[in-house]
C-alpha cells in the first residue's frame, strides 16, 4: 500500500490502465492524486470511507472465529483479495520465498512479487511503505520501528536458518573441524592468526593443522547474516561484545570482504587457508568445509535442521510477545548455536483492505502449509509454539480498520 | 637562427628529397604509427564482435520457446523464462519514450531554431551535464521523489521517468546537431514563401533532418534499454506479468542481474540468454527504425 488513503485495487488498476492508454495527461493526473501526504494511520473515518468501495475483504467481525488451528487452511482464491502483492528484503530466505510464492500463485492466483534487495533494503521499503511487506533476518531496532511511516510493524517468523563457519584448508577438505565460540571470535578479531594455534588444536585432537596464516572473510555489505554471526560472537565472547558488537554492518577488525552470501562462499572457495561465514545452503551448494560449533551444553554440533529447530524450541519459552528474538547460543544438547529466524515485516493496521486480506492469507499459508517446503531448501520449519504466536499476530492485522484475515 | 642569405651555402649538395637516413627513419616511424592506429581500430571493432560472439555462444543454450513465453521459476529450479521482463522492458521503454521524446525533441528544436546567445550556451551546458550524470544518481533522485513521495511505491512509471531523464540529453544533442546541418537556404526559401517560422520548422527543417533525428531517438532508446541501476531503485522488478504502471514491473536488465548473482549454473545460462535477448531487442528496434526511415527518404 502506498499512501494512507483507502483505495481498492480495482480502482487502482483502472487508473493504471487509463494511464497506460493515455500515458500523458491521464497519468499525471493520477500521480497528482497519489501525491497526497500520508495522513494519520487508519482513523475510523478512513474505515468508514472505504466501506462503500467494492472490497468485501474482511470477514464480518461477528463471524465465528475458527477454533482449531488445523481447521483453517488456505485452499484457493478468495473473493475480494488483492491479486498482487509486492515484497522486498532479505536475500537469505529468497530461495525459500520464491518457492513459496510460486506455489502460492498456483494455489490462489495471487501474484506475490518478491525482490531480494537485502535485509536493510527490506526494512527501508516497509518503513517507507514502498512495498506491501518487507523481509529481514535481523529484527528491526526500536529506533527503526519508530521511524516507520504506517504505524506498528509486526515481525512474523517464516522459517529458521543456520549460519555456518565455512573454511578452505587444502588437505583437510573432508575433515570437520571443531570450533568454540571463543576461538571463532578470536579468529575474526585477529588474535588467533595461525591454523595450528593451540586453541584450535585443543578442540581438534588428532587433526594435523597446517602452520599457515588464517585469512578471515566477512560480508562487505549490510547483511542479516552478519548480524546473526556477530550476535552469536557477542553472546559468547565478552571481548567481541565490547570491541565489535552485533550489527548488520560490522566494523571488522581485519580480514577480507565479500559481497553477499555467494560472494563470501566464492572467496572462501578461492582462498586457501581461509574461513568465512555463510547461510548453510551456500556452504552446501558450494561443497565447502563446514565446522562443528560448541553449543551452550558443551557439545560440538553440526549445523543441520534439527539443531536449528532445537534452538528455536529452546528459545520459544522466552520469546518476546513481538517475536523479535535472537536465538543464538540456546540451551539443549543438540542445539546448533548460530541459528536465526527470518521474518516478514507487515503493518498491523493496513489501509488497503484487499491487500490486507491477501497478505494475511499469504502469511497464514506461509506459516502453515508452506512449511513443508523448508527442509528441502535448507531451512528449518517453525516450531509449533512460534506458529501459534504467529497466528495471533496474523489475526491482529486489520485492513481499513477491520480484521483482515477471513479465516480461510 | 642563421641569416637566410647565408643559409643556402650550408645546404648539402645532395638533393633535399633524396632518401637519407633520417628520411627512412621518418618513413618507418610514420608507417609504424599508422600500423598502431590500424591495430587500435581493429581492436575497437573486434571487442564488439568478441562480446557479441561470447554472448551468443553462452546465451544460445538458454534460448527456447519457454524462455520467451514463461515466467521465472523459483530458485534453483531448471526451466522457466523471462517473458514478464521482455514485456516489462518494452512497456517501460515505450512510456519513457512518450515522456522523453517530446521534451528532448522540443529542447533540441529550441536550441537549433529559436535560442539566442547565452541562453543556448546555458541550456546546452546543462543538457551536457545531464548526459554526464551517472544513471544511479538519476535512479536515486527518482526513488526519493516518485517512489517515496508521489507514487508511494516501487512502480513502472518511476522507472520510465528515470529512463526518460537519461534519454532527454541524448535526444537534445543529436537533434540540435542534425538540425544545424540543414542548409540555411532551405529555411530562407520557406520563409520567402511567407510561411510562419513554426510552419517552416515542422514542414521543412524536421523532414529534411528526419533520418538524423530518428538515429538520435534510437540511440537514446538503446541507451535507456540497457540501464539497470535506475530500474533496480525504481521499478524493483517483478517475476509476474504486470501492465500496471503504478506497481513494480519486470525488466530484462534486472532479471539478468538476478540470474547472474545466483549460485545456480542454469540461472547463469539464463543470465547470458537474457543478455542476448536484451541486445537483440535493442538491435531489432534500431534496425527496424532505420530501415523504415530509409525507405521513407527515398
Amino acid at each position: 500500500m502506498t499512501t494512507d488513503r483507502p483505495e481498492t485495487t480495482s480502482r487502482r488498476s483502472m487508473v493504471a490502465r487509463l494511464s497506460a492508454t493515455f500515458a500523458g495527461a491521464a497519468f499525471l493526473a493520477a500521480c497528482g492524486a497519489e501525491a497526497e501526504p500520508a495522513k494519520a494511520p487508519a482513523a475510523p473515518t478512513a474505515a468508514a470511507k472505504a466501506e462503500p468501495t467494492k472490497a468485501p475483504a474482511a470477514a464480518p467481525p461477528t463471524a465465528p472465529a475458527p477454533a482449531a488451528t488445523g481447521a483453517v487452511a488456505i485452499t484457493g482464491p478468495f473473493e475480494g483479495e488483492a491479486k498482487t502483492l509486492t515484497g522486498a528484503g532479505a536475500t537469505f530466505p529468497a530461495a525459500l520465498y520464491s518457492k513459496y510464492f510460486n506455489e502460492y500463485n498456483k494455489l490462489t492466483k495471487v501474484e506475490v512479487n518478491y525482490q531480494s534487495i537485502g535485509s536493510g533494503g527490506g526494512i527501508k521499503a516497509i518503513s517507507d511503505q514502498t512495498a506491501d511487506f518487507g523481509a529481514t533476518d535481523s529484527p528491526m531496532t526500536d529506533a527503526q520501528l519508530k521511524e516507520a511511516k504506517g504505524g506498528e510493524i509486526l515481525h512474523i517468523p517464516m522459517a529458521l536458518g543456520a549460519v555456518v563457519a565455512t573454511y578452505n584448508i587444502p588437505g583437510l577438505e573432508t575433515t570437520k573441524l571443531k570450533f568454540t565460540g571463543e576461538t571463532l571470535a578470536a579468529i575474526f578479531l585477529g588474535t588467533i592468526t595461525k591454523w595450528n594455534d593451540p586453541k584450535i588444536a585443543a578442540d581438534n585432537a588428532g587433526v594435523k593443522l597446517p602452520a599457515e596464516d588464517i585469512v578471515s572473510i566477512h560480508r562487505s555489505d549490510g547483511s542479516g547474516t552478519s548480524f546473526v554471526f556477530t550476535d552469536y560472537l557477542s553472546a559468547v565472547s565478552a571481548e567481541w561484545k565490547t570491541k565489535v558488537g552485533a550489527s548488520t554492518t560490522v566494523n571488522w577488525p581485519g580480514g577480507v570482504g565479500g559481497k553477499g552470501n555467494e560472494g563470501v562462499a566464492g572467496e572462501v572457495k578461492q582462498t586457501p587457508f581461509s574461513i568465512g561465514y555463510v547461510e548453510l545452503i551456500y556452504a552446501v551448494q558450494n561443497k565447502l568445509g563446514v565446522g562443528l560449533i560448541k553449543n551452550k551444553a558443551g557439545q560440538f554440533v553440526e549445523p543441520n535442521l534439527a539443531g536449528v529447530t532445537g534452538a528455536a524450541a529452546a528459545a520459544a519459552g522466552k520469546v518476546a510477545p513481538d517475536l523479535r528474538v535472537s536465538i543464538v547460543d540456546q540451551d539443549g544438547a543438540a542445539t546448533y548455536p548460530i541459528s536465526s529466524f527470518t521474518w516478514i515485516l507487515a503493518y498491523k493496521q493496513m489501509t488497503d483492505a484487499a491487500k490486507a486480506t491477501a497478505l494475511t492469507r499469504l502469511l497464514w499459508w506461509g506459516t502453515h502449509e508452506a512449511q513443508k517446503f523448508n527442509g528441502d531448501l535448507g531451512y528449518a520449519p517453525l516450531p509449533a509454539e512460534i506458529v501459534t504466536k504467529g497466528e495471533a499476530m496474523i489475526k491482529s492485522i486489520t485492513g481499513a480498520g477491520k480484521p483482515a484475515f477471513p479465516g480461510k | 637562427m642563421a641569416d637566410p642569405s647565408t643559409l643556402s651555402f650550408k645546404v648539402s649538395p645532395v638533393s633535399p628529397l633524396a632518401p637519407d637516413r633520417r628520411y627512412v627513419a621518418r618513413k618507418f616511424y610514420g608507417r609504424f604509427m599508422a600500423g598502431l592506429i590500424t591495430v587500435a581500430a581493429l581492436v575497437g571493432v573486434s571487442v564488439l564482435w568478441i562480446i557479441l560472439g561470447y554472448v551468443i555462444v553462452r546465451g544460445a543454450p538458454a534460448i527456447n520457446l519457454d524462455f520467451f513465453t514463461q515466467r521465472p521459476l523459483p530458485y534453483g529450479e531448471v526451466g522457466g523464462g523471462i517473458a514478464p521482463s521482455i514485456t516489462g522492458t518494452l512497456l517501460i521503454l515505450a512510456v519513457a519514450a512518450l515522456i522523453g521524446v517530446p521534451v528532448g525533441l522540443g529542447c533540441g528544436i529550441y536550441l537549433a531554431e529559436y535560442g539566442r546567445g547565452s541562453v543556448v550556451e546555458v541550456i546546452r551546458f546543462c543538457s551536457d551535464l545531464l548526459a554526464g550524470l551517472p544513471s544511479i544518481v538519476v535512479g536515486v533522485f527518482v526513488w526519493a521523489i516518485l517512489v517515496r513521495q508521489v507514487v508511494g511505491n516501487f512502480s513502472g512509471i518511476a522507472g520510465a521517468v528515470s529512463l526518460a531523464i537519461i534519454m532527454v540529453p541524448i535526444i537534445v544533442r543529436t537533434v540540435e546537431a542534425v538540425l544545424l546541418l540543414v542548409p540555411y537556404t532551405l529555411r530562407e526559401a520557406a520563409l520567402a514563401l511567407g510561411v510562419p517560422k513554426w510552419r517552416m520548422v515542422i514542414s521543412v527543417v524536421l523532414p529534411s533532418a528526419r533520418a538524423g533525428i530518428i538515429t538520435g531517438l534510437v540511440l537514446s532508446v538503446a541507451r535507456a534499454g540497457g540501464e539497470t541501476a535506475p530500474l533496480l531503485l525504481t521499478t524493483l522488478g517483478n517475476q509476474f506479468f504486470s501492465w500496471n504502471l503504478l506497481e513494480p514491473i519486470g525488466a530484462i536488465p534486472i532479471q539478468l542481474y538476478n540470474y547472474a548473482v545466483a549460485p545456480y549454473p542454469d540461472w547463469h545460462t539464463k543470465a547470458w540468454g537474457s543478455a542476448l535477448v536484451l541486445i537483440s531487442v535493442i538491435g531489432i528496434l534500431s534496425t527496424a527504425v532505420r530501415v523504415a526511415t530509409r525507405r521513407q527518404n527515398r
